[in-house]
């Protein structure tokens, strides 16, 4: 994609903003973005760059070679997923990913220990329950019948294969 | 307390004060990793554990795009939000000073915006909702790295607090590059607000901490909260210098005069001319309440007049029932 502004670089940082009453998506290069001024803050209450976030990466990307394709046992993600969205997948990567991150964590706040405060013992903290197989299949009639009557056949053959394929666990 | 229906502490000048805390739950990826049927489920399990404070849960598809950009014009939620609303939730209390946002760019977004310079305050709104969702939910964090987020420019305390001023005073004398240089050394951002690329309109500036690792929750908000002091104070000295001079008197009158006779106004005039009549009204020269200045320039922005028409209007036609609106409000 092309640089709205310019129309000759390929666009890298993508800007979300309400312009005259709608939700609209900017396509800028990084010299446009920069002279535009969306080069000093890297996230805020309105501005989502996760391009140029990547930019912070270089340094790391350089030293992985090949550990470049391991993988986060929780969310999948690998560091290069990371790097290309500007983006950590989980709470678990920033474990797993932890001493490639930290050059980057160091480079963006100057300090890499936590300051502040601490969440509170969250040892009775409800745990989202797993749905069970009656519920999930529950769910899936549901939402056949809805593909049903919106005519979408192909959406209804598929969740019919996968509520047999639950009930055969049963 | 409505952000933008009232006035507050320095208000003349600091229009509104946000803070805003980011949680994510350890047995979910992060939104970007997640479905929209998992988005809606995240969505529950906050509104239940919330279900007996007062806030109101909305399903964010079922809103029309006009309301959903209009809470974006209103601050309550981000342009981000907005533009994809898909398995997105937001909890919202009626004063709309606490809104909550579920499935944004981390699993739960605790907003308060308050008006005036109130950092304390809007701090400590926030805290009680955190504390009410951490001691039902298993937060996502790390010795060492504090709150964890999708994005790392946010990890440790995840605290984003801002102030929203304005300052005509001080970006007429040219103050404005060199105040954005000297706080980016202090950790902090001013940039531009309401504008449209590099453009500011209505001299409204956002100051806001940047850096969110190693430094504890209180420091920040104390070091925001005497540097937006500082700057407040500079931007009143500048004003009353500004004012003896007769060209910036006359900007103010006209100003004021094309706001109470024209018949088409379009936002971004409408936020130049407010800035203008602004000053005046904190100097002393015009009396109108300046709540009801605030109130004009957040309400009359184009999707939250189509809100409140109903109706997708023109863009012809909201010049002119805005225009309308504010005549009526001045006379």
């Amino acid at each position: 994609m092309l640089c709205q502004n310019c129309k000759k670089n390929e666009a890298t940082t993508h800007i979300k903003r309400v312009i005259n009453g709608e939700a609209t998506q900017s396509h800028l290069c990084s010299a446009c973005a920069q002279s535009l001024g969306y080069n000093n803050f890297f996230d805020d209450f309105s501005f989502n760059l996760p391009s140029l976030f990547s930019g912070f990466f270089e340094d790391s990307m350089l030293a992985l070679g090949e550990s470049r394709l391991e993988r986060c046992e929780m969310c999948g993600s690998s560091f290069d997923d990371i790097i290309k969205s500007g983006n950590v997948g989980c709470a678990n990567c920033y474990e797993k990913f932890y001493s490639k991150l930290l050059p980057s964590i160091q480079r963006i706040h100057g300090r890499v220990k936590h300051a502040g405060s601490a969440p509170e013992a969250t040892a009775d903290a409800v745990v989202p329950k797993e749905k069970t197989n009656e519920e999930k299949i529950a769910d899936m009639q549901k939402e056949m019948s809805k593909a049903i009557e919106e005519q979408n056949f192909e959406r209804a053959a598929v969740l019919r294969d996968e509520i047999k394929k639950l009930k055969g666990e049963n | 307390m409505n952000w933008y229906r009232n006035i507050a502490e320095q208000g003349d000048i600091c229009l509104s004060t946000r803070v805003r805390l980011a949680r994510n739950i350890t047995q979910y990826p992060f939104p970007a990793r997640l479905s929209a049927e998992q988005k809606k489920e995240v969505g529950e399990v906050v509104k239940e554990i919330l279900k007996n404070e007062e806030l109101k849960f909305i399903d964010m598809a079922s809103l029309s795009p006009a309301e959903t950009v209009s809470l974006a014009e209103k601050h309550l939620i981000s342009p981000e939000f907005a533009c994809d609303t898909k398995g997105r939730s937001l909890m919202l209390s009626e004063d709309e000073d606490v809104s909550i946002m579920i499935c944004e760019e981390d699993h739960i977004r605790i907003q308060t915006i308050l008006p005036g310079l109130s950092l304390d305050e809007a701090f400590k709104q926030a805290e009680k909702y955190d504390k009410i969702l951490g001691s039902n939910l298993s937060y996502a964090f790390h010795d060492q790295l504090g709150y964890l987020t999708q994005c790392p420019t946010n990890i440790g305390t995840a605290l984003r607090a801002s102030v929203m001023l304005h300052l005509p005073a001080l970006s007429q004398k040219g103050a404005i590059h060199r105040l954005s240089t000297t706080v980016a050394k202090l950790g902090l951002t001013l940039r531009g607000s309401y504008g449209e690329g590099s453009e500011v309109s209505g001299d409204i500036y956002q100051l806001s901490n940047q850096v969110t690792l190693g430094i504890s929750e209180e420091a920040a908000i104390k070091n925001l909260n005497s540097i937006a002091m500082q700057i407040i104070t500079q931007e009143k000295q500048t004003r009353a210098a500004l004012v003896k001079d007769d060209d910036y008197l006359d900007r103010i009158s006209r100003a004021y005069g094309i706001l109470r006779s024209a018949h088409k106004l379009t936002t971004n005039e409408l936020i130049k001319l407010i800035s203008f009549v602004r000053v005046g009204v904190s100097e002393g020269i015009l009396s109108i309440p300046a709540e009801k200045l605030k109130e004009l320039t957040v309400t009359l922005q184009p999707a939250t007049l189509n809100t409140a028409a109903g109706k997708t209007l023109s863009q012809s036609e909201r010049d002119v029932l805005r225009a309308q609106k504010v005549k009526e409000e001045l006379m």
